[in-house]
């Protein structure tokens, strides 16, 4: 009796849940159903294997070709030695290396042979602070890039800045900062009505100050259009800075990490809508509380949809390791506030990560970010959000490291995808672009 | 009577539904917008190694290229220090390291600096510069820095002769903190 008893309550609660919720689940599927996993070409390597290539930075120019840039070690350069160029012998000593330039017209298939940059080997600062590039409406290249100051000292570097000469190649590299050993960190972007803008951390104030964030207006004939001119300050001083541009050029949007006095260290925006003449007061994107007295070289990255939505993502510790992860928000109200933080995936370890994203023509978002696998190894991880703002594609893995795999760069545009970074074992290190293709 | 106990029992189900539907509709629609239920992907590891627990074993090279491994150093207080030559605090402590280098020949204790996130050349370089005096071996791929779950150099872990853990100090150690450490680690050994 017991038995059957029992048998009846089964069939009851089995009968009545299958009866509610197959009337609910048509409701239930367009929010629970993810996306499918982007299909992704294999690996490529960029750059020549033996002078150790290394971060990467992806652009595309006005024509439609994919640019690359990255560094490479100067073969038979030798090391600076940090005790000849550092009375104190504080600082690390920097390889001397080089800027290269490649592009591709078929949509990262095939690649020309690089040129490089610089035509005096320099030591140029790789990992998260690499060289970056942008193009103007001709698709005349312009690359920035930063390297020690005199005493080798990385946090008091100098800004340098090259364009592509009428011969092919590029002309001598100069110097950006007017106050020397100050800056680092830059980012460059074409502005739509032609010049470009270049951003970067600087501390000319110094101790005990936070950094503050300068800014540079150069024309398309390379000439300076105004001086170095600061728009904000409390940055951290090694935080990557993210930019976006709206508005035929009249907004600017710069995304940093802040340190306040008792060094929590949360991301925020400041925008422009004079064209980067002068920035509005930062505005917090979340709250985030990471209190940290070290400097993390990690920062923040934006993009802005056809709609007008910012969207940020950012690597945070937060007020405890239990938090650290890749996180993203969006503005609807460009950029008085920010939605509620969502993590895209939490930190395996206690290590820093570095995301980076871009938003495509079709309004997805693509998030690129680099955490451990199950095996330890940092690998690169993709994600995207569909522009319903809540739908998103389950976590791929896209590289596969032997060693570790780390900084990643994304770019888009119309149904191209790509994505590169550093992978690096033991004493080297490697560029890996991988593609795929993007519904519009 | 068998219809009776069939309504009692649907109703009871039906109750228990009324209210559990919305919680699990609340669950499915409106967390995944809070970000929270986006970590389906990997979990957390084991947490840091503590104070009591054995040590986590390594395999490296050094400096010169030879093996230097946990197990070469078993039955013998140890001292590790994990460091890169681009870190300021680092560089800070490293006079202090070295005295404690030096002491530890006559103390019975051993101490080896793993350099992390770092080149070999970098390593070398600064190693002769700061003439450094205790080995030093290369985790140039992180692996031992992430098993002993570092967030980032300097970090000091202090080991006893069975290769328990006895203390640690994440970021720069004091004199004084780093001498009554290795009072920790030498006490049971001078006992032996």
């Amino acid at each position: 009796m017991k038995v059957l008893r029992s048998g009846r309550r089964i069939s009851v609660l089995h009968i009545s849940v299958f009866l509610i919720f197959s009337a609910y689940s048509a409701d239930l599927a367009p929010q629970s159903k993810p996306r499918p996993a982007l299909d992704f070409t294999a690996p490529i390597a960029i750059g020549a294997g033996r002078a150790n290539p290394g971060a990467p930075f992806l652009r595309f120019a006005p024509d439609g070709r994919l640019f690359a840039i990255w560094t490479e070690d100067r073969i038979g350069g030798k090391t600076k030695n940090a005790a000849a160029h550092h009375g104190t012998g504080k600082m690390a000593p920097s390889p001397l290396r080089d800027a290269l330039l490649a592009a591709s017209s078929d949509g990262g298939k095939t690649w020309s042979q690089a040129k490089h940059i610089n035509s005096v080997a320099e030591a140029i600062q790789s990992e998260e602070n690499g060289p970056k590039v942008a193009f103007t409406a001709d698709n005349r290249a312009y690359a920035v890039w930063s390297i020690p100051g005199d005493k080798g000292d990385k946090t008091r570097a100098n800004i340098r800045f090259a364009m592509e000469d009428n011969t092919g190649g590029f002309t001598a590299a100069r110097t950006l900062n007017e106050v020397k050993d100050t800056a680092r960190f830059p980012i460059i972007e074409a502005t739509p009505e032609g010049a470009l803008l270049v951003a970067w951390i600087d501390r000319r104030t110094d101790n005990p100050k936070p950094r503050q964030l300068y800014l540079m207006r150069i024309g398309a004939d390379g000439k300076a259009l105004t001086a170095n001119y600061p728009v904000g300050e409390g940055l951290c001083e090694c935080c990557k800075l993210g930019i976006a541009f709206a508005d035929v050029g009249k907004k600017v949007y710069i995304v940093d990490r802040q340190v306040n006095d008792k060094q929590v260290r949360n991301h925020v925006l400041r925008k422009s809508s004079d064209g980067g003449a002068s920035f509005g007061p930062p505005v917090e994107i979340s709250d985030d509380g990471w209190q940290v007295p070290s400097c993390p070289h990690s920062g923040p990255s934006i993009g802005r949809d056809r709609r007008g939505w910012l969207h940020v993502s950012w690597f945070t510790l937060g007020r405890s390791e239990e938090e650290a992860g890749i996180y993203y928000s969006v503005s609807k109200d460009d950029g008085k506030s920010f939605a509620p933080r969502q993590l895209v995936q939490v930190n395996t370890a206690p290590e820093i990560l570095y995301s980076n994203l871009a938003v495509g023509d079709n309004d997805f978002v693509y998030l690129a970010w680099s955490n451990l696998d199950n095996s330890g190894k940092a690998q690169i991880f993709l994600r995207s959000l569909a522009p319903d703002g809540n739908t998103w594609s389950p976590v791929q893995q896209l590289s596969n490291a032997k060693g570790n795999a780390s900084r990643p760069v994304l770019v888009t545009r119309s149904t191209q995808l790509h994505v590169a970074w550093t992978e690096t074992n033991g004493e080297d290190s490697s560029i890996v672009l991988r593609s795929a293709a993007v519904s519009q | 009577m068998k219809f009776e106990s069939f309504c009692i029992e649907f109703n009871r189900w039906r109750t228990f539904l009324k209210w559990s539907l919305p919680l699990c509709v609340i669950m499915v629609v409106i967390l995944p917008g809070t970000g929270w239920s986006q970590h389906d992907h990997q979990s957390k590891p084991n947490s840091a190694p503590v104070m009591g627990t054995p040590a986590v074993s390594f395999e490296l090279k050094s400096l010169e290229g030879k093996s230097v491994g946990l197990a070469g150093f078993r039955g013998k207080p140890l001292v590790l220090n994990f460091f890169a030559s681009w870190c300021d605090p680092c560089r800070d402590e490293m006079p202090l390291l070295n005295e404690l280098a030096s002491k530890g020949v006559k103390d019975g204790y051993s101490l080896i600096g793993i350099a992390v996130e770092d080149t070999r050349a970098a390593v070398a370089e600064y190693a002769r510069e700061a003439k450094l005096t205790f080995p030093i071996a290369l985790d140039l791929n992180s692996a031992v820095k992430r098993s002993y779950r570092i967030f980032g150099p300097p970090a000091t872990f202090f080991i006893d002769g069975q290769g328990v853990i006895r203390d640690v100090v994440l970021g720069p150690i004091t004199p004084e903190r780093a001498r009554e450490a290795i009072r920790r680690i030498t006490i049971g050994s001078k006992a032996s």
